[in-house]
C-alpha cells in the first residue's frame, strides 16, 4: 500500500471517527449524570436523517432549512425519550432502566418501520458536499474534510458551555454525585433534560453526516454505529467527553485501517468494535481517560 | 511455639492522595473483646474491610492462624473463620429470613450441584440439616418465628439481629460486629452487650467491635483501640481509654474552661 | 414429608396429564394448532434457561441469541447426510469432520447443548468480569460476534446462503419433552442452596460474598446451564423451522425473551412459563394486525413491524409501571391451590 492510499485510509478513517465521536459524547454525558447507557441514543441518528429526508421531499426545504430542523426535532425527541422511558425510574433498580432503554430503542425503531417502510430510502445528499479536491495526489471528497471539522468545532462549543457556564457546572456537579446535587435545589430534571437535548442533538448532527457517506437509510440503520459510538465512549473513559471523542477517533482509524491493511479481515470489520471492547474490559476498564468500572466493593 | 491467632500488621490505606488508614497495627488472642472506636470518618470500617478482604491494604499484612490473607478475596476469608456484619444493613431483603441464614452455610456444603440437580439423598440430608441449624440459630435470636417471612419487611432492630445471625451461621472463629447498637435504645443495647458476651462465652467466638456507644463498649469490650484520622491514638483497658487525655480531646475538643 | 409426598404425585399427574392433551394434539389438531404448541415448548424452554440467568442471578444477558445460534447451527450440521451437506455448501466445501458425521436428532442437541455450554464458559472471563450495563453490552456484543462469524466462515456455516432443507425432526414430544425436563432440572436448582446462593449474589453481591460465596464461580453455573438448555432449544428450533441462517436468530430474538420473562415475572420460573405461552400465542394472535384485512367495504392493508411496537409499547408499560410483572418472584405452589380452594369452600 503505497503513501497516498495510506493518507487517504487515514483521513477516512479520521472521518469515521470524527462521527463515532459526535454520538459518543451523548452516550457518555447521560451515563456521567444517570449512569445509564442509553441503548436507544444510537436510534436518534435515523430519526435525524428521516426527519431531513422528509423536510426536503414533504416541504421542499432546502438542506441549510432542513438540517438544523432535523437537529432540533431529535433534541426535542432525546428529551421525551427521558421523560417517558427514564424519568419515572429514576429510583427503580438499575436493571429496570435498562430494560426500558431497550423497549425504547425498539420502539423506535418499529414506529420508524411501521410509519415509514422498511425499503431503505436515498438520502438527499446536497450537491456542494459531493466535491472532491486534491492535496498531493489524494483524492478526497470534501465531505470527508468537513466531518471531522465540524466536529471540533462542535466539541469545542460544547466544552465551553459545560466549563463557563451555570448550566454547565450544574452537569458536573450532577455527574460527581447525583443525590447531593438533588438535595441542593438545583433543577435536576431541567439539566437532565438539557444534557439529553445536546447529546441527542450531536447526535442528530452525525447522524446526518453519516447519511452524506453511506446514502441509504432504513429504521435499523443506527443500531450498529450506536454500539460503536459507545464502544468509542467506553475507550476514550465513561464520562468524559473529550475521551469519547479521541475514543472514537481510535476505533474510527482502527477499523478503516485493519480493513485496508488485511482486506480479507472487512467482513470482520463489525466485530473489530467488539473486540476492542472485550479486550478493554479485561485489561484496562478505565479506558484512556475515565473512571473504572470494574466491579469492586 | 503458639500460633498467630490475629495479628494485623502496619496496615495502611491510601486512596489517591487520601491516607484513610495509617500504620494500623492489632494482635488479637482467643476469646478476647476488642472494641474499636473514633469519631466518625476515622476510618474504622476501612480497617474492618481491609480485615475482610473488601479492600486491598497499600501496605502492611494481616496473619490470621499463622497464614497470611492479605490479599485474599473475601469469600475466602469467610471461610477460613472471619465473619462480620454490616454498617448499614446488608440483608438478602427479598429472601425469607431462614433463607438468608441458610445461605450462610452454602460455603460449607459437601455435596455438588449435580446431587441437588437429581435429588440425591445425600443433598437432601445435608439441606434438612442445614435447615434445622438455621432455625435454632433463629430461635437463639428470637427470630423464629419470622422464618418465612421477607427479610426487608422485618423492623430495624430485628433486621440487625438477622445480620448477627447469618454472620453467625457462616461458622466464624472471629466475628467482626459493625456498629451492632446502632439505633438501639438502652435495654435493647443491654441485651445485646449481654448476647454478645454469650457468643464467647458459650460458643468460643473472638470478637472485634465497632461502636459509638460508649456505655456499650465501656461495659462490654475488655480492650479499646482509639482511631482518629487513621492514627491509633490509644489502646488499653477501657478505664485507661477513658481517662487518656488524647482521647478526650478527640471526642470533646481541648477543654479551655472548666464548667462551672 | 406428607407434603412433598402429595407434591410429588400432583406434579406426576399433571405431567402425565400434559402427555395426555398432547397425544389428543398429535392425534386431532391441525397444523397451526400444533405449530403453536411447538412454539410454546420451545420458548418456554428458551425463557425458563434465560430466567435463570437474568431473574435469579440478577444478570442482564443480552447475548442468549448466540447460544441458540450456535445450537442450531450445531444441531442442523449433524443431522444432515454427508450428500446434503455436500449439495449445500457451494462456495465452499464443509470442513472435516462435519462433512462426515451424521448423528441422530436426540444426540445432535445433546451436542448441540454442549457445544454452546463450551462456547460459555470460553466467553464467561471477560463477561463477569464486569456488572450491570457493561456485562449486559458485552453480551449483546458476543451475541454480534457470533453473528458475524456466522456469516464469515463459509466452510463452517454456509455463511449467508445458510441451511436448508433441515428435517422436521421437532415434534410435540421433543419440544414438550425438553421443556418439562428444562423446568424441572433449572427448578431444582433455583430451589437448591446454589439457587439461595445465586439470588444472594442478586440481592447484594457483597454481603453474598462476606458469607462465603464466591460470585464467579455461581454465575459460571447458571450462566453455563442456561447456555446448554439455549443451545438445545437452538436445535429443537432449526429443525421446527428446517431452515437457518444467520440472520435468523438475531437481537429481536434476545428482545422477544427479555419481554417474556419481564412480563411473567423477573426471577420466577413459573412467569417465564406464562409468559413464554402468552408470547408465543399472542404473536400469532396478533399476525392480523400486519396482513390486510378486509372488514366489510374496508380494505385495512397490512402494517408490517405493528406487532413488534406493540410488544415494545407491553414491555415498556410493564418495566415502568408494574415492574415485578405477573408473578413478580413468586412460584406456582400446589399449597397455594389448596389454601384458596378451602378460603373458597368456607
Amino acid at each position: 500500500m503505497n503513501i497516498q492510499t495510506f493518507i487517504q485510509q487515514l483521513i477516512n478513517g479520521f472521518t469515521l471517527g470524527s462521527l463515532y465521536g459526535l454520538v459518543a459524547i451523548g452516550y457518555t454525558m447521560v451515563y456521567g449524570i444517570l449512569r445509564l447507557i442509553n441503548f436507544a441514543h444510537g436510534d436518534l441518528l435515523m430519526v435525524a436523517t428521516y426527519v431531513v429526508i422528509y423536510g426536503m421531499a414533504l416541504f421542499s426545504l432546502p438542506w441549510y432549512l432542513s438540517f438544523p430542523l432535523a437537529v432540533m426535532v431529535t433534541g426535542i425527541v432525546g428529551i421525551l425519550l427521558d421523560r417517558v422511558a427514564y424519568k419515572p425510574l429514576r429510583d427503580a433498580p438499575r436493571i429496570s432502566l435498562l430494560i426500558s432503554a431497550i423497549g425504547a430503542s425498539f420502539l423506535l425503531e418499529n414506529l420508524a418501520l411501521v410509519i415509514i417502510g422498511g425499503v431503505p430510502k436515498p438520502f438527499p445528499r446536497p450537491p456542494i458536499f459531493d466535491k472532491v479536491i486534491d492535496i498531493y495526489g489524494v483524492k478526497v471528497q470534501v465531505l470527508t474534510i468537513y466531518t471531522p471539522i465540524t466536529t471540533i468545532i462542535l466539541l469545542l462549543g460544547l466544552l465551553y458551555i459545560v466549563h463557563n457556564t451555570k448550566v454547565g457546572k450544574a452537569m458536573r456537579a450532577a455527574s460527581r454525585d447525583f443525590e447531593t446535587t438533588r438535595l441542593m435545589g438545583i433543577n435536576l430534571d431541567r439539566v437532565i433534560a438539557l444534557t439529553f437535548m445536546i447529546g441527542s442533538s450531536l447526535a442528530a448532527a452525525g447522524g446526518i453526516m453519516w447519511a452524506m457517506k453511506y446514502p441509504q437509510v432504513n429504521p435499523f440503520m443506527g443500531i450498529i454505529p450506536g454500539l460503536k459510538a459507545f464502544i468509542a465512549a467506553v475507550l476514550g473513559g465513561i464520562g468524559s467527553i473529550p475521551g469519547a471523542v479521541i475514543g472514537g477517533f481510535v476505533l474510527g482509524i482502527g477499523e478503516v485501517l485493519i480493513v485496508a491493511v488485511f482486506p480479507g479481515l472487512a467482513q470482520y470489520r463489525d466485530a473489530f468494535a467488539f473486540l476492542v471492547l472485550i479486550l478493554l474490559l479485561i485489561f484496562r476498564p478505565t479506558g484512556i481517560m475515565g473512571e473504572a468500572i470494574v466491579d469492586k466493593t | 511455639m503458639a500460633q498467630t491467632f490475629f495479628h494485623a500488621q502496619h496496615l495502611t490505606m491510601q486512596f489517591g492522595g487520601l491516607i484513610a488508614v495509617h500504620n494500623f497495627s492489632l494482635k488479637i488472642d482467643p476469646l478476647e473483646i476488642v472494641g474499636l472506636i473514633g469519631p466518625n470518618g476515622a476510618g474504622k470500617t476501612t480497617v474492618f474491610n481491609m480485615i475482610t478482604g473488601n479492600l486491598t491494604p497499600t501496605s502492611g499484612k494481616i496473619i490470621w492462624q499463622d497464614r497470611d490473607i492479605t490479599a485474599l478475596p473475601p469469600y475466602e476469608i469467610t471461610r477460613l473463620g472471619i465473619a462480620r456484619t454490616f454498617q448499614n444493613i446488608r440483608l438478602f431483603g427479598n429472601l425469607s429470613v431462614l433463607d438468608n441464614v441458610m445461605v450462610s452455610y452454602h460455603h460449607r456444603l459437601e455435596s455438588s450441584f449435580w446431587h441437588a440437580i437429581l435429588g440425591a439423598k445425600k443433598y437432601r440430608r445435608e439441606e434438612n440439616r442445614i435447615r434445622e441449624e438455621s432455625m435454632k440459630l433463629l430461635q437463639m435470636v428470637g427470630l423464629d418465628h419470622l422464618a418465612k417471612e421477607p427479610a426487608s419487611s422485618l423492623p430495624y432492630g430485628q433486621q440487625r439481629k438477622l445480620e448477627i445471625a447469618r454472620a453467625l451461621a457462616t461458622n466464624p472463629k472471629l466475628l467482626l460486629l459493625d456498629e451492632p447498637a446502632a439505633g438501639m435504645n438502652p435495654q435493647e443495647t443491654l441485651d445485646l452487650a449481654r448476647f454478645v458476651r454469650n457468643l464467647r462465652d458459650s460458643l468460643g467466638l473472638t470478637l472485634l467491635i465497632i461502636e459509638h456507644d460508649m456505655k456499650f463498649v465501656m461495659g462490654l469490650c475488655e480492650r479499646i483501640v482509639v482511631l482518629v484520622y487513621g492514627h491509633t491514638i490509644a489502646e488499653g483497658k477501657p478505664e485507661d481509654i477513658q481517662h487518656h487525655p488524647e482521647v478526650i480531646k478527640a471526642y470533646l475538643g481541648e477543654k479551655k474552661h472548666a464548667r462551672h | 414429608m406428607i407434603r412433598e409426598q402429595r407434591n410429588l404425585i400432583l406434579n406426576t399427574l399433571t405431567i402425565v396429564l400434559l402427555f395426555v392433551i398432547l397425544w389428543l394434539f398429535d392425534r386431532y389438531g391441525t397444523d397451526y394448532q400444533i405449530r403453536i404448541l411447538n412454539n410454546i415448548a420451545v420458548f418456554i424452554t428458551l425463557a425458563v434457561s434465560y430466567n435463570l440467568i437474568n431473574g435469579i442471578c440478577g444478570v442482564l444477558n443480552l447475548g442468549p441469541n448466540a447460544f441458540i445460534t450456535i445450537g442450531a447451527y450445531t444441531s442442523a450440521l449433524l443431522t444432515m447426510s454427508p450428500a446434503e451437506k455436500k449439495i449445500s455448501f457451494i462456495i465452499e466445501p464443509l470442513i472435516w469432520p462435519l462433512n462426515v458425521i451424521q448423528l441422530p436428532f436426540g444426540a445432535s442437541l445433546v451436542v448441540a447443548g454442549i457445544v454452546a455450554t463450551v462456547f460459555a464458559f470460553f466467553i464467561s472471563y471477560p463477561v463477569f468480569r464486569v456488572r450491570g450495563d457493561y456485562l449486559a453490552i458485552v453480551t449483546l456484543g458476543f451475541g454480534e460476534v457470533v453473528r458475524v462469524l456466522c456469516n464469515a466462515l463459509q466452510n463452517i456455516t454456509n455463511g449467508p446462503l445458510g441451511l436448508k432443507g433441515l428435517k422436521p425432526y421437532t415434534n410435540l414430544w421433543w419440544s414438550w419433552g425438553i421443556a418439562v425436563l428444562t423446568i424441572i432440572i433449572v427448578q431444582r436448582l433455583i430451589d437448591s442452596s446454589w439457587g439461595r446462593a445465586m439470588k444472594a449474589i442478586r440481592e447484594d453481591e457483597t454481603a453474598a460474598k462476606a458469607m462465603g460465596i464466591d460470585p464467579f464461580r455461581h454465575l459460571l453455573l447458571a450462566f453455563l446451564i442456561s447456555a446448554f438448555f439455549s443451545g438445545v432449544a437452538g436445535g429443537l428450533l432449526a429443525h421446527l423451522i428446517t431452515t437457518i441462517s444467520p440472520t435468523l436468530f438475531t437481537f429481536f430474538l434476545t428482545f422477544n425473551l427479555l419481554m417474556i420473562i419481564v412480563v411473567g415475572g423477573l426471577g420466577s420460573t413459573t412467569g417465564a412459563v406464562i409468559g413464554a405461552t402468552l408470547f408465543a400465542w399472542g404473536n400469532e394472535a396478533l399476525r392480523f394486525v400486519e396482513s390486510p384485512m378486509q372488514i366489510g367495504p374496508l380494505h385495512i392493508p397490512g402494517i408490517p413491524g405493528m406487532r413488534m411496537v406493540i410488544f415494545s409499547i407491553i414491555l415498556m408499560v410493564v418495566i415502568i409501571f408494574a415492574r415485578k410483572g405477573i408473578m413478580g418472584q413468586r412460584e406456582f405452589s400446589w399449597d397455594w391451590i389448596f389454601s384458596k380452594i378451602r378460603s373458597q369452600r368456607i
